[in-house]
């Protein structure tokens, strides 16, 4: 009998430590075990038995590749494949100085490795943009679109702090007017407007009208982001760097600008991560991304009734994307942030 | 010295503005006449001809564009302020589940918030649409006289709601409702940990102390990140036409097929939604300033 107590007092113990105070709690974590445990079950059974995964299964190439010629889809799979071992080496390996220095100059040099080996040009043949699709379309107009909007940004938020009224108001209007438009307005803009802006004759393809429009919203975004980072950067620095005899574009390049932009690298994560979620509304416009593949594979009559398939591993190929990124901006951000510490010691 | 040179650069930065949008104005200029579509506004009292599946304000394809953008704006408002309502009362309780003392709930609040979070807002609009509600093969009685749920969309008392309507409710909200968790957990956060001691200690149950100690101090904090997460609700909803829900983009975009008037449609399209945004700011406004009055 006294053992047995002993055992209870043990259990509460134990259960308290879960979070189980009294039976209330406990009656509430029951139930939300069982459902957990029948939702999970429900699932699995469905994923292991019920579900059909051919419509996945047998176009795999179309989800990454999009209607790229088939005699030439080692060139998005090559470059897909680059990525892939780039983000495991830079997330897995512990590296020195100089290893990591390589790494970086590599992520760089994956944006133009992309549009050589995705467009074609000296030495492989030249594809046009219409074929581009599926997985690789998403990454590169994600990627393009980051990098374009990334100096406009900075410069952006740069022309909002500035004591130049014009620019300021200009810049202001500009970025207010940008945060308070839907994205797809502006995509809309991109596709059937631009071609009234230009000069007759003169033809944008459409990938590259819809990298324009991303990069011109999301510029808005990331200055934002980065007029926080500039607020963060304590007064005194900027009055010890001009103490130091430092001119005004010496001030921001060398003192301000390095330390905001490590310091918004998280919310400039969170526009990565929403940028390439947004690529997904150009389905509705006509491109055949990752979504709009998909879109078209459920229309055709062999696949009908497979959504619920084909949303879970689209959802699944989103997550992990999006994971990935998420991860490696972590991993940057410890690595600069180390730099980084506004607490003075002797 | 130092002022003409920044005033040579401003009015400079000026200049090169103004020569662009010259330029792009005539561009324009030159286009429309080449295309033959001009620039006027008179197309909007013809008749519209096409017909709105769903609208509040009465409607028939006899009416004219102008009258049709508005239904559109409407349908929008709608759909806005039903997805803020249930996204605030998702959000709140997730964040709130999120600062749980049971891990099971803390665990399901923070699956919910990952899940949603790193999956494209389209994708969930669609899953809801075709999955949630046209896959529906048996009609589902939640309360059996009250509430009925098939693939002709949710029967409330003999309410009916489409099913592009709801799929498109419950996906903002489920989608809005998993940022403003993180916004109404970050605001918790910022309440010092002796408050939380303080009530506790007190012998105040915990539903009262949530409610009468803890989240008037966490309101500073998350009332602003709402407002924003409100407006991103607003700019959201524009993906209705995916699910094929008539709101103002869905609706300037037949009109622009319709009568080719792209710019016109254009410039349309972003009063109706600058009105919409101001409604929200205004009225967030509203609730930051009387809340904000209350505690001082």
């Amino acid at each position: 009998m006294k053992i047995i107590t002993k055992d209870i007092k043990f259990l509460l113990f134990k259960a308290r430590k879960i979070g189980i105070n009294n039976k209330t709690d406990l009656f509430i974590t029951f139930i939300l075990l069982v459902g957990v445990f029948a939702t999970l079950t429900n699932f699995l059974n469905w994923i292991f038995f019920h579900a059909n995964w051919e419509v996945v299964s047998r176009n795999l190439n179309l989800y990454i590749i999009g209607t790229y010629p088939k005699a030439l889809s080692w060139r998005p799979f090559l470059w897909i494949s680059i990525i892939i071992l780039l983000s495991f080496t830079t997330l897995l390996k512990k590296l020195n100085y100089i290893k990591k220095r390589f790494i970086y100059i590599c992520w760089l040099l994956i944006i133009p490795l992309g549009i050589y080996l995705l467009a074609g040009g000296i030495n492989i043949i030249p594809i046009s943009t219409n074929f581009w699709g599926g997985l690789s379309l998403t990454l590169i107009l994600t990627f393009i679109s980051i990098i374009i909007a990334l100096p406009i940004g900075i410069l952006l938020a740069l022309g909002r702090q500035s004591n130049l009224l014009i620019i300021k108001k200009i810049t202001s209007l500009y970025i207010d007017c940008m945060r308070s438009v839907p994205l797809i307005a502006i995509l809309f803009f991109g596709q059937l407007l631009t071609p009234l802006l230009l000069p007759v004759g003169m033809e944008i393809n459409r990938v590259i009208r819809a990298i324009f429009s991303f990069s011109i919203f999301v510029s808005a975004y990331i200055s934002e982001d980065i007029r926080g980072g500039l607020q963060s950067v304590p007064q005194n620095q900027i009055e010890a760097a001009k103490v130091l005899g430092l001119n005004k574009y010496q001030i921001n390049k060398f003192i301000v600008l390095p330390q905001a932009l490590i310091i918004a690298i998280p919310a400039l994560t969170n526009q990565a991560i929403g940028l390439l979620q947004n690529t997904s509304l150009m389905a509705i416009l006509g491109l055949v991304e990752l979504l709009g593949i998909s879109r078209s594979i459920l229309a055709n009559p062999q696949f009908i009734g497979s959504h619920l398939e084909v949303y879970v591993w689209l959802a699944l190929i989103y997550w992990l994307v999006c994971t990935i990124i998420a991860l490696l901006a972590k991993k940057i951000e410890r690595h600069f942030s180390k730099s980084l510490n506004f607490q003075g010691d002797l | 010295m130092r002022f003409t040179k920044s005033y040579i650069i401003q009015y400079l930065f000026l200049l090169i503005i103004i020569l662009f949008l010259i330029l792009i104005i005539n561009n324009v200029h030159f286009n429309l006449i080449r295309t033959g579509l001009g620039f006027d506004f008179a197309w909007l009292f013809r008749p519209a001809s096409f017909s709105l599946a769903e609208h509040i304000l009465p409607y028939s394809p006899s009416n004219s564009f102008a009258w049709a953008l508005l239904v559109g704006w409407t349908n929008s408002l709608r759909v806005i302020f039903v997805a803020l309502i249930f996204s605030t009362i998702i959000g709140i309780s997730a964040g709130i589940l999120g600062k749980s003392h049971n891990y099971i709930l803390k665990f399901i609040s923070r699956l919910y918030i990952l899940i949603i979070r790193q999956t494209p807002l389209l994708l969930q609009l669609l899953f809801w649409y075709f999955v949630g509600f046209l896959s529906i093969r048996n009609p589902v009685n939640i309360i059996v006289p009250i509430i009925n749920i098939s693939n002709q969309g949710i029967n409330i008392f003999g309410y009916i709601l489409t099913p592009e309507f709801s799929s498109l409710i419950i996906g903002l909200s489920v989608f809005t409702g998993a940022y403003i968790a993180e916004i109404v957990r970050g605001g918790l956060n910022s309440v010092p940990k002796g408050q939380w001691e303080a009530y506790k200690s007190l012998g105040i149950s915990d539903s009262i102390g949530l409610k009468d100690i803890i989240i008037p101090q966490a309101l500073p904090a998350i009332l602003p990140g709402l407002t924003s997460q409100y407006l991103n609700l607003a700019k959201n909803s524009t993906l209705a036409i995916a699910v094929g829900y008539a709101d103002i983009y869905a609706v300037s975009d037949t009109v622009i097929n319709q009568t080719g008037k792209s710019i016109e449609g254009f410039i349309l399209l972003l009063i109706g939604f600058l009105f919409i945004n101001l409604i929200i700011s205004n009225i967030m406004e509203f609730f930051n300033r009387n809340i904000l009055k209350n505690k001082a």
